[in-house]
C-alpha cells in the first residue's frame, strides 16, 4: 500500500477518537453557563435540556453533532442563549489561520536563511548570533514578547495600534471568505491588502519566533549533516561552486527532516496563537475559545472550538506527510 | 562513566551557564523568605512606586514589593515546573516502559492514544484540562500542563526500551530467573535513564512557559499570589501607561529560567549521546568539538 494512501486511511479513525474526546469535554465540564443562566428557575432548566436534547445517550448527542457538522455545518447553540456557534467559529478560525499561517511563512524564511547561513560558517559569530536567537525564540513567553513590541513599536515609534483585522471602513462586500490578506490581492484591493497586513504584521511578528527557533536549529544540524556526505564532496571536487553544491544538492536533502519539524510547529503556533490574539487582541479563535468558551463557561464554543484548531492541525500534518512524496522519491512506493 | 560525562557537561560553556541560571533561580525559590524584602501579599504604602532602596524593584498597582514577588514567583514557577514534570514521568514512564516491554495490543492502544492526544495543540489541550479542573489554581495548572507534558515522555521511554530490549545483557538476566518486574525495575529503567533526563530538563523549560500562559490566560492562581505569569497579566493591563519597566522583572525571570533549563538540556543530551551532537565537518572546515552542536 502507498505511503500516500496508508496516512489517508490512518487520519479518518483519528478525527473520529478526537472528536470523540472533544465531545467527551461536554459532559465532564463543571459548572456550564446554562446553570447560571437558570439558576433562579430550575424547572426550566429541564425543559431547556429536554428541548436541546442534552439527556440523551451520550453516543447519541455525539451522533448528532457530528452529523450536523458535516451535513449542514452546525456546531450547536451556544449554552447561554441559544444562538449558533458556527458561523463565529469559523470566522475566528479564519482570523487564527491567517494569523498562523503568515507567522510560519516568516518563520520558515527566517528560519531557512539563519539554519544555513549558520550551517556554511559554523563557530563563527555568525553561527553563535544565530544559535542565540534560536535559543531566545524558545526561552522568551511569546505572551511577554508581544508586550514588548506593543511598547516599542505603538509607544516608541507611534505606530498606530488597532484591534482589529481591517480597518473597520473599508467595503469588504464581494469577499467570498475570512481570509482577508489572501484574498484582497487576488481581487486587486491593495487598499484592504495594505490595510490588513499592517494589523497583521505585530501579531505575525511576534508569533513567528517560536517556530523559527526549532527551524532554525533543525536546519543548521540537517544541513550540517548533509554537507558532511560524500556526495557534498564528490559535487565540490567535480568543480561545482559552493553556493551551488549547498543550495541545489545539500538543501533538497536537509529539506526531509526540515519539513517534518515545520509541519509540527503548526499545531504548536495554533495553540501559542492563543497568547499572542489575547495581547494583541486579534480577533481570533484562541482568544474566542478562552474568552467566550473557557471563562464564560460556554460549552458549545469549547467543544467546537477545539474541535476545528484540532482538526486542521491534523489535516495540516497529513498534507505534509504527503508532501514527503513530492520531496523524497523513495517514499512514493511503499515505504 | 558518570565522572566522564560530567566532564563533557562542564566542558560545554553554554550547560554550565545554563546550569548557573537554574541554580540561581532554585536558591531564589529556597531562600524567598530570607530574600524578600517585604511580605508580597502585603500592600505597602507606595502605589506603582519606582526602584528605590525601600522598595528596589518598585511597588506593582496594587502597592505589592515587585521584588519580593519575584522571589516568591521563583519558588510558584518551579514549584509547578517541577510538579507537572513530576506528574508527566510519574504517569509517561510507567506507560512507555508497559508499551516498550509488551509490545503488542499494550503497545498499540497505549500508542493510539498518545497519537490522539499528540493531535491536540499544547497550549488549547492545557486550556481544555484547566476548564475541565474547575476552579483556576496552581493545582489545576499543574495537572494541565502535566497531561500535556506526558505523551512524549511515553513515546520517549517506548524507544528506549525497544532498543535495550534486545540487548544480552536483558537476555542474561533473564536467564538468570529476573521476573519482569525486577528486569524492568532492574535491568531495563537504569538503561533508559539518559534520554528521559534530557527531555525532562527541557520539558521543565516548557512546562515554565506553558503554566505562565496559562496564568496570563486568567486561568491559573488568584491575582495577588506572587507568580511571575500573574505578575504578568498585572503589567498587560498598565500596558500603554507610564510604568511599562515592570514589564521587565517577571518577563525577565521567566526568559532567563527558560533558557537555563534549556541550556542545561542540551548540554545533557549532548554529554550523552555524542552521536546527537555530532556534525560531520562541512567543506574545507575544521572537525568540530562534540559539544558544540545544538541538534533540535
Amino acid at each position: 500500500m502507498s505511503h500516500a494512501l496508508r496516512r489517508i486511511l490512518v487520519t479518518g479513525p483519528l478525527l473520529v477518537a478526537v472528536s470523540l474526546c472533544v465531545f467527551a469535554l461536554s459532559a465532564a465540564l463543571p459548572g456550564d453557563a446554562a446553570s447560571s443562566r437558570f439558576e433562579k428557575r430550575p424547572q426550566l432548566m429541564e425543559q431547556w435540556r429536554k428541548a436541546r436534547g442534552l439527556d440523551d445517550p451520550f453516543v447519541e448527542r455525539w451522533w448528532r453533532y457530528v452529523t450536523g457538522i458535516v451535513t449542514r455545518g452546525d456546531f450547536d447553540r451556544s449554552h447561554l442563549d441559544d444562538q449558533p456557534v458556527g458561523g463565529e467559529l469559523v470566522a475566528k478560525l479564519q482570523a487564527t489561520f491567517e494569523l498562523t499561517l503568515v507567522a510560519l511563512l516568516l518563520a520558515i524564511l527566517l528560519g531557512l536563511a539563519v539554519g544555513i547561513l549558520s550551517a556554511c560558517f559554523p563557530r563563527t559569530p555568525i553561527d553563535y548570533a544565530g544559535n542565540l536567537v534560536a535559543l531566545c525564540g524558545i526561552s522568551v513567553p511569546v505572551f511577554w514578547l508581544g508586550m514588548l513590541m506593543i511598547v516599542f513599536f505603538v509607544n516608541t515609534l507611534g505606530f498606530e495600534f488597532s484591534s482589529n483585522r481591517y480597518d473597520p471602513d473599508l467595503d469588504l462586500r464581494g469577499f467570498a471568505t475570512g481570509l482577508v490578506l489572501l484574498e484582497a490581492p487576488l481581487r486587486g484591493r491593495f487598499d484592504v491588502f495594505a490595510s490588513a497586513a499592517k494589523n497583521l504584521m505585530l501579531p505575525a511578528l511576534a508569533l513567528c519566533t517560536i517556530p523559527m527557533a526549532v527551524i532554525t536549529r533543525m536546519s543548521r544540524a540537517a544541513m550540517l549533516e548533509e554537507m558532511g556526505k560524500d556526495y557534498a564532496t564528490t559535487a565540490r571536487a567535480k568543480g561545482l561552486r559552493r553556493r551551488t553544491v549547498v543550495l541545489k544538492h545539500v538543501l533538497r536533502n536537509a529539506l526531509i527532516p526540515i519539513t517534518t519539524i515545520t509541519g509540527l510547529q503548526f499545531g504548536g503556533l495554533m495553540g501559542g496563537a492563543v497568547l499572542t490574539e489575547t495581547v494583541f487582541s486579534w480577533p481570533g479563535l484562541g482568544r474566542y475559545i478562552v474568552e467566550r468558551g473557557v471563562q464564560a463557561r460556554d460549552t458549545p464554543i469549547i467543544v467546537g472550538g477545539i474541535l476545528l484548531v484540532s482538526t486542521v492541525f491534523i489535516l495540516v500534518n497529513l498534507a505534509v506527510d504527503l508532501l514527503y512524496g513530492v520531496i523524497d522519491p523513495r517514499l512514493r512506493r511503499g515505504g | 562513566m558518570r565522572g566522564r560525562r560530567l566532564k563533557v557537561l562542564l566542558r560545554n560553556r553554554a550547560a554550565v551557564v545554563g546550569a548557573a541560571l537554574v541554580a540561581m533561580m532554585a536558591l531564589a525559590a529556597l531562600g524567598a523568605d530570607l530574600l524578600a524584602t517585604h511580605d508580597p501579599e502585603t500592600r505597602q504604602q507606595v502605589f506603582r512606586a519606582p526602584p528605590s532602596s525601600e522598595h528596589w524593584l518598585g511597588t506593582d498597582e496594587n502597592g505589592f514589593d515587585v521584588w519580593s514577588r519575584l522571589v516568591h514567583g521563583a519558588r510558584a514557577s518551579l514549584l509547578t515546573a517541577l510538579s507537572a514534570v513530576g506528574f508527566a514521568l510519574l504517569v509517561g514512564v510507567p506507560l512507555g516502559l508497559a508499551a516498550g516491554w509488551y509490545g503488542g495490543i499494550v503497545d498499540g492502544v497505549l500508542m493510539r492514544v498518545v497519537d490522539v492526544l499528540l493531535a491536540f495543540p499544547s497550549v488549547l489541550l492545557a486550556v481544555a484540562i484547566a476548564a475541565l479542573a474547575g476552579k483556576p489554581s496552581l493545582t489545576t495548572v499543574v495537572f494541565a500542563v502535566g497531561v500535556v507534558l506526558a505523551p512524549p515522555f511515553v513515546r520517549q521511554v517506548r524507544a528506549a526500551v525497544l532498543q535495550v530490549r534486545a540487548q544480552e545483557y536483558v537476555t542474561a538476566a533473564r536467564a538468570l530467573g529476573a521476573t519482569d518486574a525486577r528486569l524492568l525495575w532492574r535491568t531495563v529503567l537504569p538503561n533508559c535513564i539518559a534520554p528521559i533526563l534530557v527531555l525532562a530538563t527541557l520539558s521543565t523549560g516548557i512546562a515554565i512557559l506553558d503554566a505562565a500562559g496559562l496564568s496570563f490566560l486568567g486561568l491559573g492562581p488568584p491575582e495577588t499570589s506572587p507568580e511571575w505569569g500573574v505578575m504578568l497579566t498585572k503589567a498587560f493591563r498598565y500596558l500603554l501607561h507610564a510604568e511599562q519597566w515592570i514589564l521587565l522583572p517577571p518577563g525577565l525571570a521567566i526568559s532567563l529560567t527558560v533558557l537555563g533549563f534549556n541550556l542545561l538540556g542540551d548540554g545533557l543530551r549532548d554529554a550523552y549521546d555524542p552521536r546527537s551532537s555530532y556534525s560531520p565537518p562541512a567543506a574545507g572546515a575544521a572537525p568540530p568539538p562534540a559539544s558544540s552542536t545544538k541538534g533540535a
